[in-house]
């Protein structure tokens, strides 16, 4: 998707339909648009205006000299027709239309979006929504959005159907680890469509795993080759939206798009390759452990200073289908030295190495564990007693990714604020560290291969 | 496909009638359970005679009926006397028929293949087990068309009643290749004959010697 290419890197942005009233649109667009000043030239487009937040208006694009990679569109509805007539004559690289009143609002919104679509196509410019938030690239301090933040850069393609939602997910990752690779969020897709970005996401080096929220699907046939052939090669993680027959009606009165029979897009996603998460914050933290681990064979070992974590997190385990591999004679002859594990402990998968275990025997547990060649990941779970190490199990944790690079290891180390710091240091180091046993459960099993 | 010639002569009509239904089921290697559909007694008889004891008679209509519901089987029939007296209630009825259907009677795990058409995936299969599982539990699984082998397989085991087919207490698994076979037959159907607009194969028979359609039904646009 070579084309989205100036869309996602632009040199110069004209915002147009800026403006100076505190709290609009034409605002927040503008006032995003200018944390990317370092990276790129960003141009205020209004008639009505002289300056917007101390850059000087211009009545049109056809008024900027220079060459025009992106334009951000949010002007009315009637009007959105004749500047993407100029946008096309300007032959700028890319238009995101925010604006609303399109096909999402009746036939009248529709024969305006045709008509702009067909303009679009006509000059071979991508047009972005209409009826959309826009998109943002963190690593490119790029926020063609009317978004809160900037969110962290990092791994994660967010592809929504849904604005409002990108918007909380950004506030969210203030308290998180995680970064984004882009933020998109596509509208009435009448020009790129989510395949368009699908296929861009597959190609952008920045991009480890394809986070999204639909609500409906217009291309059927066409997105179930699309899914197939980019989840080969890249994860898709996928919360659907219109499951139950009061979500379905909400969807139409939403996006303007029918929600479908859920059965068929469940069949959908595990016939593609797709990974339905139930939640929004499910979709987020396996696509954290898709973006910091790699994926393994089905066949994992648990260690755990907790006895009944171990058992409930084999209880989630089971249910969903990760396989615990048992102890094999060889890692129970290491564990049984004398003075390695502690005389009560589990001496099974999970292994409990019990309450007052120090960091050495969580080591000779992870290590032993990771050894054992059928032992294709691990979760560390830590609960805390007062003699708990938590900073030191979590360097302890570190070390042994470094040594086992292809085994995905994630972590339950459970817990507030005395538990935070070790916390912190695993996230920091790009293990996945969760809070809570069935999240880290659902986030294993991302992992693992199909 | 070789079927798409005589399509042509087809009458406009809801239902799909038996012969061109067991032309399609044919050619797309789908077994139907021995059956002959006929207006005569005799022929009735003959065939029973042929293919043996028990028999199932059915009356064959185009309308869109519940058989069963409306007393038009009557299974089990067990000779050619029970055969007769069957026959002659069936006939009496009051009902638009193409003919009567006479069916060897099959036994085995029943299940259900369906088709529909979505409209923005287009052909979507069925899987599920006869009587209540399908319509009191529901518990069926769905996948779009094209299917492979391995979507088939997956889509059976999605089912609480899949144990049925494997084998469950003193039953023995069912003929699992051939029941897979019908289901990649059926999604090849679908996307070759768009005319056809919905498929109901309830019941298809399943044992270990093999797997039979015992009531097939061809909804067309």
């Amino acid at each position: 998707m070579d084309k989205l290419n100036r869309i996602f890197n632009p040199k110069t942005l004209a915002i147009i339909g800026a403006k100076p009233e505190e709290k609009s649109v034409g605002w927040g667009l503008m006032k995003n648009a200018l944390q990317g000043k370092s990276k790129r030239r960003v141009f205020a487009v209004n008639p009505h205006h002289k300056e917007v937040l101390g850059v000087k208006c211009v009545p049109s694009v056809m008024s900027i000299q220079e060459e025009v990679d992106l334009a951000v569109i949010a002007v009315p509805a009637k009007i959105v027709p004749k500047v993407v007539e100029e946008c096309c004559q300007k032959k700028v690289g890319g238009m995101i239309i925010i604006s609303s009143g399109f096909g999402e609002s009746g036939k009248e919104g529709k024969l305006l979006e045709d008509k702009i679509k067909e303009t679009a196509r006509k000059a071979g410019v991508p047009l972005i929504g209409p009826n959309c938030l826009g998109v943002i690239r963190p690593g490119n301090l790029l926020n063609a959005t009317f978004a809160p933040a900037l969110p962290k850069s990092g791994e994660i393609a967010f592809i929504s159907q849904s604005g409002a939602l990108v918007d909380s997910v950004i506030d969210e990752n203030f308290k998180k680890n995680y970064g984004f690779s882009a933020l998109i969020s596509y509208g009435n897709e009448a020009d790129v469509t989510l395949a368009d970005f699908l296929w861009w996401a597959v190609e952008d080096p920045k991009t480890k795993v394809i986070a999204l929220y639909l609500e409906g699907i217009k291309e059927g046939r066409e997105i179930m080759n699309v899914f197939s052939e980019v989840s080969a090669k890249k994860p898709i993680l996928a919360v659907k939206a219109g499951r139950s027959r009061a979500g379905k009606k909400a969807v139409s009165s939403h996006t303007g798009s029918l929600a479908g029979e859920y059965p068929v897009y469940q069949a959908l996603f595990k016939q593609t390759g797709v990974a339905e998460a139930d939640t929004v914050r499910e979709l987020f933290s396996s696509a954290k452990a898709l973006a910091w681990q790699p994926k393994c064979e089905n066949g994992i070992a648990i260690v755990t200073n907790g006895g009944s974590c171990g058992v409930l997190l084999a209880d989630y385990c089971q249910e969903l289908g990760v396989k615990l591999v048992e102890l094999s004679e060889e890692t129970l002859k290491k564990l049984n030295k004398p003075g390695v594990m502690h005389p009560a402990y589990s001496g099974r998968n999970p292994l409990d190495v019990v309450g007052d275990a120090l960091s050495d025997k969580y080591k000779s547990a992870i290590e032993a564990l990771l050894e054992q060649p059928d032992i294709k990941g691990l979760i560390v779970v830590q609960t805390l007693q007062i003699m708990t190490e938590t900073e030191k199990n979590a360097k302890i944790i570190i070390e042994a990714k470094k040594k086992w690079k292809d085994k995905p290891i994630i972590a339950a180390f459970l817990g507030g604020p005395i538990t935070a710091p070790g916390a912190k240091i695993l996230e920091d180091n790009h293990i996945p560290n969760y809070g809570d046993l069935k999240e880290a459960a659902l986030a294993i099993k991302s992992l693992i291969k199909k | 496909m070789l079927y798409r010639s005589s399509w042509d002569i087809i009458n406009i009509m809801k239902s799909l009638g038996f012969k061109k239904t067991e032309q399609i089921l044919s050619c797309y290697g789908i077994p139907l359970c021995p059956s002959r559909l006929t207006v005569e007694k005799s022929e009735a008889l003959d065939f029973a005679g042929e293919i043996g004891y028990p028999a199932v008679l059915k009356v064959s209509s185009l309308e869109p009926i519940h058989k069963t519901d409306l007393g038009l089987v009557k299974t089990g029939i067990k000779d050619k006397k029970e055969l007769e007296e069957a026959w002659d209630e069936l006939n009496k009825k009051k009902i638009k028929k193409e003919g009567i259907l006479v069916q060897k009677q099959l036994f085995g795990v029943e299940v259900v293949a369906g088709m529909k058409r979505d409209s923005q995936f287009g052909p979507v299969l069925m899987f599920g087990l006869g009587g209540i599982m399908v319509e009191l539990l529901k518990d069926v699984s769905f996948r779009i068309a094209p299917l492979k082998k391995k979507d088939v397989q997956e889509m059976m085991k999605e089912t609480k009643g899949y144990q049925l087919l494997s084998g469950f207490r003193s039953q023995k698994a069912v003929d699992l290749e051939k029941l897979i076979g019908i289901f990649l037959s059926l999604s090849e159907l679908s996307l070759n004959e768009s005319e056809i607009k919905e498929v109901d194969l309830n019941p298809v028979i399943a044992n270990e010697k093999g797997v039979w359609v015992a009531d097939p039904r061809f909804i067309l646009n």
